[in-house]
């Protein structure tokens, strides 16, 4: 097993009560999960109980999941649903206006190079700073568009927009990254 | 001496200098940028365990038939 990533999730244990096909939804989600929930959240005892709260509402449902949606589609919404209940109201304070979309994209023009990074020891920390300087809404399409495994339309699903107003307010959140990105060096 | 020193210290620069070279990285996307964030982040083993508990108490394990009790059968 040469993939780090594979030989870390070999070495998560085994929900040994779950019913069939649970455990292996946890061995193949919990990363992705937890990443989500600790970039949104900001803090690993946060994101610890998040991940922790997210898969439990999952067992719970486990029997009552029909796969219409895919069982990663599926923990996204109650994953960003539980940290947007933690946030509170994460809908109505945070979703970006044209005109505060407008200000961004001006802020943020003059970023379109490549992000070079000097030192990836202390990147973590880079990324939550900058996440956080970003409306939340940028921020969590930012976080769902890198996972490669979600299409536009999932992720337009997920954030109850469309796929067409997804794609532009990315255009505008990787730019206010990589303004913000630069700054945190 | 002096020499030593001076040899010395432009051993450490070099040393400085790989240690940069190996840990720099450029990045073509900030969707890059948070894959290899992803990559490099671990699931702390804390969550499976408090999960296998949390579950225990909404799922307990069957009761042990009272038949295995009564002749101790252990299968």
């Amino acid at each position: 097993m040469d993939n780090p990533i594979e030989a870390a999730r070999a070495r998560q244990p085994v929900l040994e009560l779950a019913p069939d096909g649970f455990s292996e939804l946890y061995q193949a989600h919990s990363r992705e999960i937890y990443y989500l929930t600790l970039r949104l959240l900001g803090d690993d005892a946060k994101a610890e109980d998040a991940t922790h709260d997210v898969f439990l509402k999952a067992f719970k449902k486990w029997d009552d999941f029909r796969g219409d949606a895919s069982a990663r589609t599926w923990l996204y919404r109650i994953a960003i649903n539980h940290c947007s209940n933690l946030r509170q109201s994460w809908h109505s304070r945070n979703l970006v206006t044209n005109a505060a979309d407008a200000i961004w994209e001006n802020a943020a023009a003059q970023y379109d190079s490549p992000l070079r990074v000097l030192e990836t020891k202390e990147l973590g920390e880079r990324i939550q700073r900058t996440l956080d300087n970003l409306p939340e809404e940028y921020r969590l399409l930012l976080l769902l568009v890198a996972n490669e495994e979600l299409s536009y339309d999932e992720i337009a699903n997920l954030t109850g927009q469309s796929p067409d107003a997804v794609r532009g307010k990315l255009h505008r959140a990787r730019k206010a990254f990589a303004a913000h990105f630069q700054k945190t060096a | 001496m002096k020499h030593e020193k001076k040899f010395s210290s432009q051993e450490q620069q070099v040393s400085e200098t790989q240690s940069r070279q190996t840990t720099a990285r450029e990045f073509a996307s900030v969707e890059e940028l948070l894959r290899f964030d992803t990559g490099q982040t671990t699931v702390p083993p804390a969550i499976a365990d408090r999960l296998q508990k949390s579950a225990a108490q909404i799922n307990p394990p069957a009761a042990r038939p009272w038949w295995k009790n009564l002749f101790g059968s252990k299968s």
